[in-house]
Parts: C-alpha cells; structure tokens; sequence
C-alpha cells in the first residue's frame, strides 16, 4: 500500500500541511456564533446548553406565529406578492377538492384526515377508477402511521388494518420495513440471516426491485448477525455495486460498525473526494463513528482525512444535529490533543471553539493535559478565561487540575504573576458561594494550591488572607506550606504570628519552626515571650518545656 | 329704528346664521419637539434634535426607494412602516431604546432596533422569531430582525 512506502513522518508533515492550508468550510467565519443568532454579546450563546436553549426558543416563537396565522387566516389572505408565494400563505386544514378523484385522496392524505381518505378510497374503488400504486402506498402509510382513527388519539396503529389493504401488493417500503424488523423476531444470527434472504427471495420472486433503502436495511440488520457479518455485507456491497446503487454514507456507516476497526483504511479510500446527498435517515452518524474509530485506533491522518471529507461539496450537512456535531468535533479534537503538537492543537482550538462546539469539561481537561506534555503552561491564564465563559467553572475536579497545574512548578515572574491573579480570580469564585451561587467548595488541595501560588508571585499579603481561610473552614495546612512562608517572611513580627497559627493547627514541626524563627530572625524580648505564651496552649508538655528552654537561654 | 334693526341682525342674537371663529395664530412648530422643561427628562439623540436636522444631524428611521422621482408606492410602505413600529413597539414590551429602523433591501425587509436588557435572551429570541414569521406571512416577504442590546437607554440631553 502507499502508505508504507513513504517514511511515516512525510507523510504526517505533508498531511498537516494540507490540512492548515483549508479552512474548515469554506464560509464559516471562527470568530463569529450560529448566523442563526443576533450579532450582540448579550444574545451570543456561549455554552453548548446556551446554544440549545436560544435556538429552540427562536425556533418555538416560529411556530407560535405559525399557529396564529393558521388559526386567523383571514387576516392573511391579502396576496401582493408577485409572483405568488404559497409557503407564507395560512395553511389550510379543511379539504379543497370536492369530487371523487385520486387528487382529492391525495389532499386528504397530505392533510392527514385518515377517515376522510380512507371513505374517499372506498368510493373510488366503487366507482370503479383504479387507483395508482403510489397513492395506494401513501394510503398505507397514513393508517400504519394513525391506525384505524384520525390522528390527535393516541391509540397503536391497527395491524388488522394493514393486512385488509396490502393483500397482493407488495412494495419495496414495505420489504424494507420488514428486513429493519428481521433482526427482532429471531435469536440465532444465522436464523436471523436466513430470515432475510428468505425476504430477499420474496422480493425477487415478486419482481420488486431493491432499492438504496433496502441494501442499507441489509446492512444494518447485518450489524447484530455477529460473525456472519463480515462475508456477507462485503457480498452486499459488491451486490450493490453490480446493480449500480451507489452506497451512501449510512451503507459505509454501518460496514464500520461490522468491521470495527479494521474497516476504517477501506472506507476512506473508498468515500475519498466524493459529495453526498442525504438519503437515508443514518447518514448522520456516519461521521461520528469514523472519528470515534480514528481515536480508537489513534489514527490521526485518518482523522484528518475524514475532516476534509467534511469539506468536499455538500458534506457538511450530514453532519447532523448539534448534538452530533458536539459529538464529531468533541472526539476530533480529543484525538488532536492526544496526537498533535500543541501549536497545531492551539490553532484547531481557535477555529473549532466556540464557533463550531463547546467542549465538555473532560475536552477542557484533555487540552490542559496537552498544555502540560508540551510544556505551555503560560497558556494557562487564558485558557481559564476560556473556561469561566463556557461556564465550566463550577466543575471543581477541573479547577482542582488547573490550580495543580499552576502551583507544580516554577516559572519565570512574569509568568508567576499571570498565575497569581489567576488563583485570585479563582478564589473570587470559592468565597462567592456564601452569596448563595452554586459555587465550589473548598478543598484542602485547592487551599494549597492557591496559596502556593500566591507566595512564588511574592503576594504575601493575600496569602495570609488565605491561611485564616484554613483557620475558618476548618483545615490544616501541610508543613511544606508552612515552610515556604517562612522563606518568604522578612518581619519578624510576622514570624512569631506565623508559629502561633501552626502551634493553633497543632502541627508536629512546630518546634523547629520555633527554632528556626528564633535563629533566623531579630526578635524583641516581648516577642519571644509573648511567642512562648502562646505556644504553650496546645504543645504536649514535652515539647513545652523544651521550648521554655529554648526561649529562656536566649 | 336703524339702531334696533342692528341689534337684530347681530349674528350672535341670530340662531340661524353661523360664523368663523378665529383667534390670534400661534405662528410656530410643534412636530416632533420635545420643549424645555425642568431639566430632569431625559432625552435621547433622537427625540433632542428637531425634524429639521434631519439629513443635517439625524439620518432617516425609514429607507426606501419609493420617494425617488418616478417610484410609485410611498404610500403603501409608509403605512406598512407605521403597523411595523406599533407591532414592535407592542411585542417588545418596554424593551426599546429608541425608535427602530427600518430598510428595505430588495424584497426584504429588514427592522434594526436597539433594545433594553430587560428581558432573558431565551425570550428575546421567542419573540424575534414570532416577529420574523409574523410579519413575513402579514407582507408577503422576507422579515428580518437585527437587534443590538443596551444595559440603559442612552441619553443625551436632559430637558
């Protein structure tokens, strides 16, 4: 195969190439939400429940117009439109068409009346017109929709029903309805697939042609014969082919599924370059499995590949809903951040986010995790504006990570400083909670973290704000913290109230830390007293004595 | 005699004759004037300048080609304007800051107006989209809202 014969790392360099050069499509603007939306910052949806919600209420007050035209139509009948518009005309519900003709079933079947079409049929069979298979067939899927009664009830369809009106006709809708169904009535796989050959024959010896809807029925039922799968549905796509249906995405979406892992190199040779054309309700998830393959097998030029599929004609409408768009882009750019070297992952962030998807916190925390590996944590500021606008900022495991990550090592002071008001901004969040926002809750961890932090920018000041926070909820500070307080410490006041808050927290190295202070720092005879007073309330009386001899000796 | 004669045919003791009645004229403008007051109303840029400043300090708050020699129809579009702006004025109940907009583009129509934060913008996009399909169906021709947002209306002047 190609692949082999080139060194793998031309091949990803020439792949990443490409792909910088296209745009995702070619008229999406990243910098900008929806068009569906307002262009206003206060009406820009910034997370993916946001999105949901202003679109479906766009959406509802739509309807709600609808429903008042439909109902007053008499104030819409006015037409100055030339030519003549018909979808913003009231839509009527009462049949037009008053004589005995196949046109007036049709009305009554569009109009969903079943009662109506269904007396409307029996009079045309009376009076002895045939009536085309086609109106026929829209006649049987109203009572299988609606059942014996009008719709507004909420009875199951009638089965007797469908069996009076389809002896002796057969139909390709209706063999593939019952292919779709092979799948539930038998256990076995092979009894499941000798169901649908047998069904096939049927179809055959009723000179019914298959069509596209029929080979994807096939397949599909194929996905839950187990090992009989892979043979048979590489037989049905040369079938296919042999009879000149082109597959469409949902026939290559459900071969993936059949064959899993494997099938992902074949697909894509096979759907390389091509537009397609919605035919079939599964089309949509055929993008989100091949990514969820690509970052199974942690395939990323195959990932690439399936991206600029997106971009090949009119692809981008089987992308589906937003929900699987979130999908598609969520495992895209999951697999990015596993793979690719951060550059790369920052400049798919800038176009993907938010203009095409809000990630999840676990996305949010997958770019943290590729910040780290590639050592970018200077990034980190930023991506914390990025993550209080998408409102992830009450999910405390992934403000816990990024406080870790701030606080791990040591950086440059310009650096430290961004991450000092980083941790304030942080903090602003935790006390916010007594202003009844649902709101993080303290951890010690994140109380460490935060006052480390606070400390390598030199803001000495708020972390002491920070120690009486312990005080106040409750926790204790570990010893390292105490520790690198008294590095920083320069007033010795300070440091005798510092050994009174760790003999308060009744730490075990309080007496070093006594030793040190009196050894490091210039104190008044008051001081070392009053010190001593302190210490001596909650010290185990050994320790105690050994400090009245420490402090009396000097 | 002739004084008697007078008398009777005075028009006000006369009941079947009528008259003019006409006082001294108040040679001035009132259209669209908000007049100096206490100095604690607030007024917009719009509602401070007078109508003779339009085309000199304000623009126009309707666009259409109608008014052009030769174009017929400015009639229709003024009175189409005029259901417009009581519809959105009704529909976005106190949410306006000041007068809308409206353009004609093609066979568009296109309302720009300037909202208040007064309302969730779930809500507010219920009723930009009951608004569109509306008044698409009520005028026969594409409807489209461009709204921008204010946190309070934007005063100039206090009179």
């Amino acid at each position: 195969m190609l692949l082999s014969s080139l060194p793998l790392s031309n091949l990803i360099t020439e792949l990443a190439i490409v792909t910088k050069q296209r745009h995702i499509h070619s008229f999406q603007d990243s910098t900008a939400a929806h068009y569906m939306f307002q262009d206003d910052p206060y009406l820009t949806p910034r997370t993916s429940a946001e999105f949901k919600l202003y679109s479906l209420s766009q959406e509802s007050g739509r309807l709600a117009a609808k429903h008042i035209v439909n109902t007053n139509p008499k104030f819409f009948q006015k037409d100055f439109a030339e030519p003549h518009i018909p979808c913003l005309m009231p839509e009527t519900m009462e049949p037009r068409i008053e004589d005995v003709s196949e046109a007036a079933l049709l009305e009554r079947i569009m109009l969903r009346k079943v009662k109506a079409a269904v007396d409307m049929y029996d009079q045309l069979l009376q009076a002895g017109t045939t009536v085309s298979t086609d109106a026929t067939n829209d006649l049987l899927d109203l009572i299988c929709l609606y059942g014996d009664h009008d719709p507004l009830q909420d009875d199951k369809p009638e089965v007797e029903d469908v069996v009076r009106y389809s002896s002796g006709i057969s139909d390709v809708h209706i063999f593939n309805a019952l292919i779709s169904a092979a799948t539930e009535v038998r256990e076995k796989y092979n009894e499941k697939w000798d169901l649908i050959v047998e069904l096939l024959k049927q179809m055959n010896e009723q000179k019914v042609k298959p069509n596209l809807l029929t080979f994807n029925a096939v397949l599909k039922a194929l996905r839950r014969c187990g090992s009989l799968a892979r043979a048979q549905s590489l037989h049905t796509l040369s079938e296919m082919k042999a009879l000149g249906i082109t597959p469409s995405l949902a026939s290559f979406h459900h071969v993936l599924g059949i064959f899993y892992k494997t099938g992902n190199y074949l697909m894509l040779t096979e759907v390389a370059g091509r537009s397609f054309v919605p035919q079939d309700p599964d089309d949509v998830y055929f993008f989100s499995t091949a990514m969820r393959i690509c970052l199974e097998t942690k395939d990323l030029e195959s990932a690439y590949r399936v991206h600029n599929l997106l971009n090949v004609g009119e692809n981008w409408r089987l992308l589906g809903d937003s929900f699987q768009q979130s999908i598609y882009y969520g495992r895209f750019f999951n697999l990015l951040c596993m793979m690719e070297h951060i550059d790369v992952v920052l400049k798919w962030y800038n176009e993907l986010i938010p203009s095409l998807f809000y990630p999840n916190p676990q996305g949010m925390k997958d770019l943290l995790q590729a910040l780290d590996t590639d050592n970018r944590l200077d990034m980190i500021p930023q991506i914390w504006k990025d993550i209080r606008r998408m409102g992830h900022d009450n999910k405390s495991d992934l403000v816990e990570e990024l406080l870790s990550l701030m606080a791990r090592d040591r950086h440059s002071p310009e650096v430290q400083e961004s991450f000092a008001a980083c941790a304030l901004d942080v903090r602003s969040l935790y006390k916010q909670g007594q202003v009844a926002k649902v709101a993080l809750e303290w951890t010690t961890a994140s109380m460490t973290n935060i006052t480390t932090i606070l400390l390598a920018a030199q803001k000495t000041k708020q972390a002491w704000d920070m120690l009486n926070i312990f005080k106040t909820k409750n926790r204790v500070p570990s010893e390292e913290l105490i520790d690198e307080f008294l590095v920083r410490i320069k007033d010795g006041q300070q440091a005798v109230e510092l050994v009174q808050i760790s003999a308060s927290f009744c730490l075990p190295s309080t007496p070093n830390l006594a030793q040190r202070v009196l050894q490091e720092f210039e104190l008044s005879e008051e001081q070392r007293y009053g010190g001593g007073g302190q210490k001596s309330i909650c010290i185990p009386g050994s320790y105690l004595l050994f400090i009245h001899v420490l402090v009396f000796s000097f | 005699m002739n004084t008697l004669a007078r008398v009777g045919t005075s028009i006000c003791t006369n009941p079947e004759t009528r008259a003019l009645h006409v006082t001294a004229s108040c040679c001035k403008n009132r259209a669209a004037r908000i007049r100096v007051g206490k100095g604690d109303r607030p007024l917009t840029y719009e509602q401070a300048l007078h109508p003779h400043h339009i085309g000199h300090r304000k623009g126009w708050l309707s666009q259409h080609t109608s008014n052009l020699m030769g174009e017929n129809g400015a009639a229709d579009r003024t009175v189409e304007d005029v259901f417009v702006r009581r519809f959105i004025f009704g529909t976005f109940h106190n949410c306006l800051a000041n007068e809308i907009v409206i353009k004609r583009r093609g066979n568009m129509l296109v309302v720009c107006a300037l909202m208040l934060q007064r309302l969730p913008p779930q809500k507010f996009y219920f009723l930009i989209g009951y608004t569109e399909t509306l008044l698409s169906h009520f005028y026969k021709c594409p409807v489209k809202m461009e709204v921008q947002t204010l946190g309070d209306k934007a005063v100039y002047k206090y009179l």
